[in-house]
């Protein structure tokens, strides 16, 4: 392996990376949100995906408009999660809930393999014929490029809303403190039902960015997302988003990195590596939380 | 204003708070105390709606808010302070103030889009008048775990009075103040008082319970043992015997 293709790969991994970033961010956000994990998050994330795949079947769309009707799709599957995983489970059993989702994920799974009769379905890339040539040997594909800035925008807009309107800050203050937040009139019902819409909308965001980058939608991905995506939030530190969008970005290079050292079969074990590195050496992630709530 | 009727609250087998029925008035600054763990705390976690009641009954300007969820009681009218300070520490002062104002829950959200895209500005003033009240400021920027003890008291109260409260259920609000910040506490509970706002004050501090209730009802192991005017407690007998003759006996 030479420079060029060492560069080359780790350039794509980092743009492919994006999407376990907004994946990351959605498993954090709720983490940080309820103090509870949602498992069904990544199945989400394919489900919106398949929202407008199936739509697409039935009206054709085009490829940009595909990527909008995928992240209303993961919105609407993820408040389904919530009323069918949280809303009527008291906060008391974290484990009720955990179970829950586990269910909710092999739901999904089920639903869209008898949909699809487990065949993998194509999905509309953008920008897939634009290459972008540096110099004689190096150049980035458009249509990660793409999913990058669509990433990278998506990030942005989260960002303004949490840091900059009233639902964003309401949100942060029942994360840091739900009971002075509740008496501060704030629903905590109506923030972890908005909560759950928004990482939706970003999961469904990123399907739509893996199913397009990958060229298919297949029902095999779940369960690979779901552990990159909880890999990822471990890396980045549990209710972390900056961790998140880091952490994302260092998963996404470090595999294509291996894949294209060691091959297909071999890079999810060196991801295992890191994520083994990470919890020997610095437990908490890369952005570990020092405060406590009670 | 408010009223407890027969209210209770069991842990398990301890009667945190027993049959306990008071009344506070409009208006008036109502002082609850007692020896540690008499149930004070308990009793307004139990108004707020933190704790669900065991048995009883609490009414609210008429309405009953028994099994209300905490931020039914606030858009009610009520509001609290923390006997342990719990501001949103990774929030600005400013922000603090602001996510209290205007609930973000029910129908209010159209509301606060229009709000919102009308940048604000209502609110922004209101949310300044608070930081002089609570003499912040210069510091409106700062994130609120970076304030010194006594400035986040301060915040916490203004972010009380955010939410528009009829009622004020202050939970030790002198706890660690030394003599001055009492006096200055006692004079801001005051000026509360005169904008139309009723107190409910559960304190240790007696300098400021003496000074500046209307009425006391004092609590041990959650029962009511005395109520009356701050001079009528000083000369109960079964209060003297609360605070002091358990040690007598011991």
């Amino acid at each position: 392996m030479d420079l060029v293709d060492f560069v080359q790969s780790i350039t794509d991994g980092l743009l492919f990376g994006a999407t376990y970033a907004l994946i990351g961010i959605g498993f954090t956000m709720i983490f940080g949100v309820m103090h509870k994990i949602n498992l069904a998050y990544a199945a989400t994330s394919i489900a919106g995906a398949y929202v407008s795949w199936a739509v697409g079947t039935l009206l054709p769309l085009p490829a940009l408009v595909t990527f909008v009707v995928a992240a209303i799709g993961g919105g609407i599957v993820g408040y389904l999660v919530y009323l069918c995983c949280f809303k009527f489970i008291p906060v008391t059993s974290p484990l009720a809930t955990l179970l829950g989702t586990v269910g909710m994920l092999i739901l999904i799974d089920e639903i869209i393999v008898h949909e699809t009769n487990g065949m993998p379905q194509p999905y509309p890339a953008l920008f897939d014929d634009v290459y972008f040539e540096i110099g004689e040997f190096y150049g980035i594909r458009g249509d990660l490029l793409f999913i990058f800035f669509l990433s990278l925008i998506a990030t942005a807009i989260l960002l303004y809303i949490l840091y900059r309107t009233k639902l964003g800050i309401a949100t942060r203050a029942v994360a840091q403190q739900p009971v002075a937040a509740q008496l501060c009139g704030i629903s905590i019902e109506r923030t972890n039902a908005s909560t759950f819409v928004i990482t939706g909308l970003l999961g469904g965001l990123a399907g739509a960015m893996i199913g397009a980058s990958v060229g298919v939608l297949s029902p095999l991905l779940t369960l690979p997302i779901t552990i990159k995506g909880l890999i990822v939030t471990v890396i980045g530190g549990l209710g972390s988003i900056p961790g998140a969008i880091i952490a994302g970005l260092l998963v996404g290079a470090f595999e294509n990195f291996f894949q294209a050292l060691r091959g297909v079969t071999e890079r999810d074990m060196y991801v295992m590596l890191l994520l083994f590195a990470f919890l020997t050496f610095r437990p908490g992630g890369i952005f570990s939380k020092t405060t406590s709530r009670d | 204003m408010l009223e407890l009727q027969a209210l209770s609250k069991h842990f398990g087998g301890v009667h945190a708070v027993d049959d306990l029925s008071l009344t506070v008035n409009r208006g008036e600054i109502f002082g609850l105390i007692g020896p540690n763990g008499s149930g004070k705390s308990t009793t307004v976690n139990l108004i707020c709606g933190v704790l669900p009641v065991t048995a009883g009954t609490i009414s609210f300007e008429g309405h009953d808010i028994t099994s209300a969820q905490p931020h039914r009681a606030v858009a009610a009218g009520l509001a609290r302070t923390f006997q342990n300070i719990r501001l949103f520490s990774h929030l600005t002062v400013w922000q603090n103030l602001w996510v209290a104002q205007g609930r973000t829950d029910g129908h209010e959200s159209s509301r606060f889009v229009k709000r919102w895209l009308a940048g604000d500005s209502t609110a922004r003033r209101s949310v300044s008048d608070l930081i002089a009240f609570a003499g912040l400021s210069d510091r409106g920027d700062e994130y609120a775990g970076n304030l010194a003890f006594g400035e986040q008291r301060r915040l916490e109260l203004a972010r009380a009075l955010a939410t528009g409260p009829k009622l004020l259920l202050l939970d030790e609000p002198a706890a660690g103040m030394n003599l001055e910040e009492v006096r200055e506490l006692d004079e801001r509970l005051r000026q509360l008082v005169e904008r139309g706002i009723t107190i409910l004050l559960v304190e240790h501090v007696m300098e400021l319970v003496m000074g500046v209730t209307d009425r006391i009802a004092v609590l041990n192991f959650g029962r009511k043992i005395a109520e009356g005017t701050p001079a009528e407690i000083q000369n109960d007998e079964a209060v003297q015997e609360a605070y002091l003759g358990s040690s007598n006996k011991a």
